[in-house]
């Protein structure tokens, strides 16, 4: 079974020898046959070190760095193919608002993992000129662009009179799903505020400072609020106190 | 949990881990790095639209394909100059034959072979079909059973084309060097 090879047969097999492809019948015959021949044998030295210069020298094109979140905000913009009949937003009523201020003595501080995620949704949301997927400072235009988006319904609010207009909303993906994202202008300033679902009881506003931003946290009627601006902080905290006391 | 949300946590879990794969296949392929991130892009939103006919297996060769399919239709359409059809796969082979007069000892291959940019220019310079198999084979390591998949044809062209690729290649080395 174990028939010679010549020169001819050998060359053809060189290639998937390489590759760590043939049975182990078939490698052993070509083995066997570059063992007694020189030319075969350095034919093979000359294919390895081909192989391992490609592997070594030539460049490997990792995806650019902000690919990965790119695609996912791209994606969470995607129209669905079927939209989930649920409503999860919740009841606002007297008890409930009891309820939550009687929990806003707890103050939990955000992972910090999620206060990256953030921030690097405020600056990509600036970067990309891709603040607003609805351009509108009227409430009633932004809020009806999110139903059919998402499965909650966030509070949408201006507050132009106050020196905070409305800039539009969008769509972002934060933490593993799809959020809301409103910006506001103060003066020249920025603000994005991320608003998702959670099942964690409501929290007093948290604020904190991340890479040169401001963030303020809250959790009020089982959504999440974070804000996040170059906004000082004070005034960060007064558009949240604003958002706070509407929902 | 919303039905999206599953979605686009099968696509992080089964497609997002091949980012890299899929950016480094269609830069190779197009050998433009704005291409590259268009294509890429319009193959994660294709490979999202089709997740639901994706049962389990190999995630890597599924999305590698569209990923391949989408670089086929950029050439296509931009009219690349070095774009080669299957069908002129046929005339490769004469030009094929002169590579193999060069003799090369390994020691001198591999002294050329350590230029990044020479490595570079050299296979950016093999019409696609060969770059391709290489690409696959070299940088993702993948099986010739994975490459037929991906480039969607028989393993037996697979070992055809990486062999051709390889000689071309060597071929292409030696021009540089002079």
């Amino acid at each position: 079974m174990t028939s010679e090879l010549n020169c001819n047969d050998c060359a053809a097999w060189l290639h998937p020898y390489l590759d760590n492809e043939l049975e182990t019948e078939m490698a052993a015959r070509v083995n066997m046959h570059m063992e007694k021949c020189a030319d075969c044998k350095a034919q093979f030295a000359e294919l390895q070190a081909l192989r391992d210069g490609i592997r070594q020298h030539a460049p490997y094109f990792a995806a650019p760095e902000l690919m990965e979140r790119r695609i996912m905000s791209e994606l969470s913009r995607q129209k669905p193919a079927h939209l989930p009949r649920q409503w999860l937003a919740p009841v606002f009523s007297a008890a409930a608002l009891a309820a939550s201020v009687m929990l806003y003595l707890s103050t939990p501080s955000p992972q910090d993992a999620l206060v990256d995620e953030v921030v690097s949704s405020h600056v990509r949301s600036l970067m990309e000129q891709h603040l607003t997927d609805v351009a509108s400072s009227d409430k009633h235009t932004v809020k009806p662009w999110f139903a059919g988006k998402l499965d909650f319904s966030p509070p949408v609010y201006d507050f132009t009179e106050q020196g905070y207009p409305l800039l539009g909303g969008r769509l972002d993906y934060i933490d593993n799903q799809i959020v809301a994202a409103l910006s506001y202008k103060r003066n020249k300033h920025v603000i994005n505020v991320f608003i998702m679902p959670t099942t964690q009881a409501d929290a007093a506003m948290h604020s904190l400072s991340k890479r040169g931003y401001n963030l303020v946290f809250w959790r009020q009627n089982h959504l999440a609020f974070e804000a996040v601006s170059d906004l000082n902080r004070q005034e960060l905290e007064a558009l949240s106190q604003m958002i706070l006391s509407q929902h | 949990m919303n039905v999206r949300n599953e979605d686009m946590k099968r696509f992080e879990r089964l497609i997002l881990p091949h980012l890299n794969a899929a950016h480094n296949l269609a830069r190779w392929l197009l050998r433009d790095a704005t291409a590259a991130q268009d294509v890429v892009q319009e193959s994660c939103l294709r490979a999202f639209a089709a997740m639901g006919r994706f049962a389990d297996g190999n995630a890597r060769a599924w999305f590698l394909t569209i990923v391949r399919n989408q670089c086929y239709t950029w050439l296509k359409q931009s009219g690349a100059r070095h774009y080669v059809d299957i069908d002129d796969e046929a005339a490769m082979h004469e030009q094929d034959a002169l590579a193999l007069s060069h003799a090369e000892t390994p020691e001198a291959l591999a002294v050329k072979t350590q230029n990044a940019a020479v490595m570079q220019r050299a296979l950016e310079a093999l019409p696609v079909i060969f770059r391709e198999v290489l690409v696959l084979k070299e940088l993702e390591e993948m099986s010739y059973k994975e490459i037929a998949t991906v480039t969607e044809v028989p393993i037996g062209t697979v070992m055809s084309r990486l062999s051709r690729g390889r000689e071309m290649l060597k071929k292409e080395l030696c021009r540089h060097d002079q």
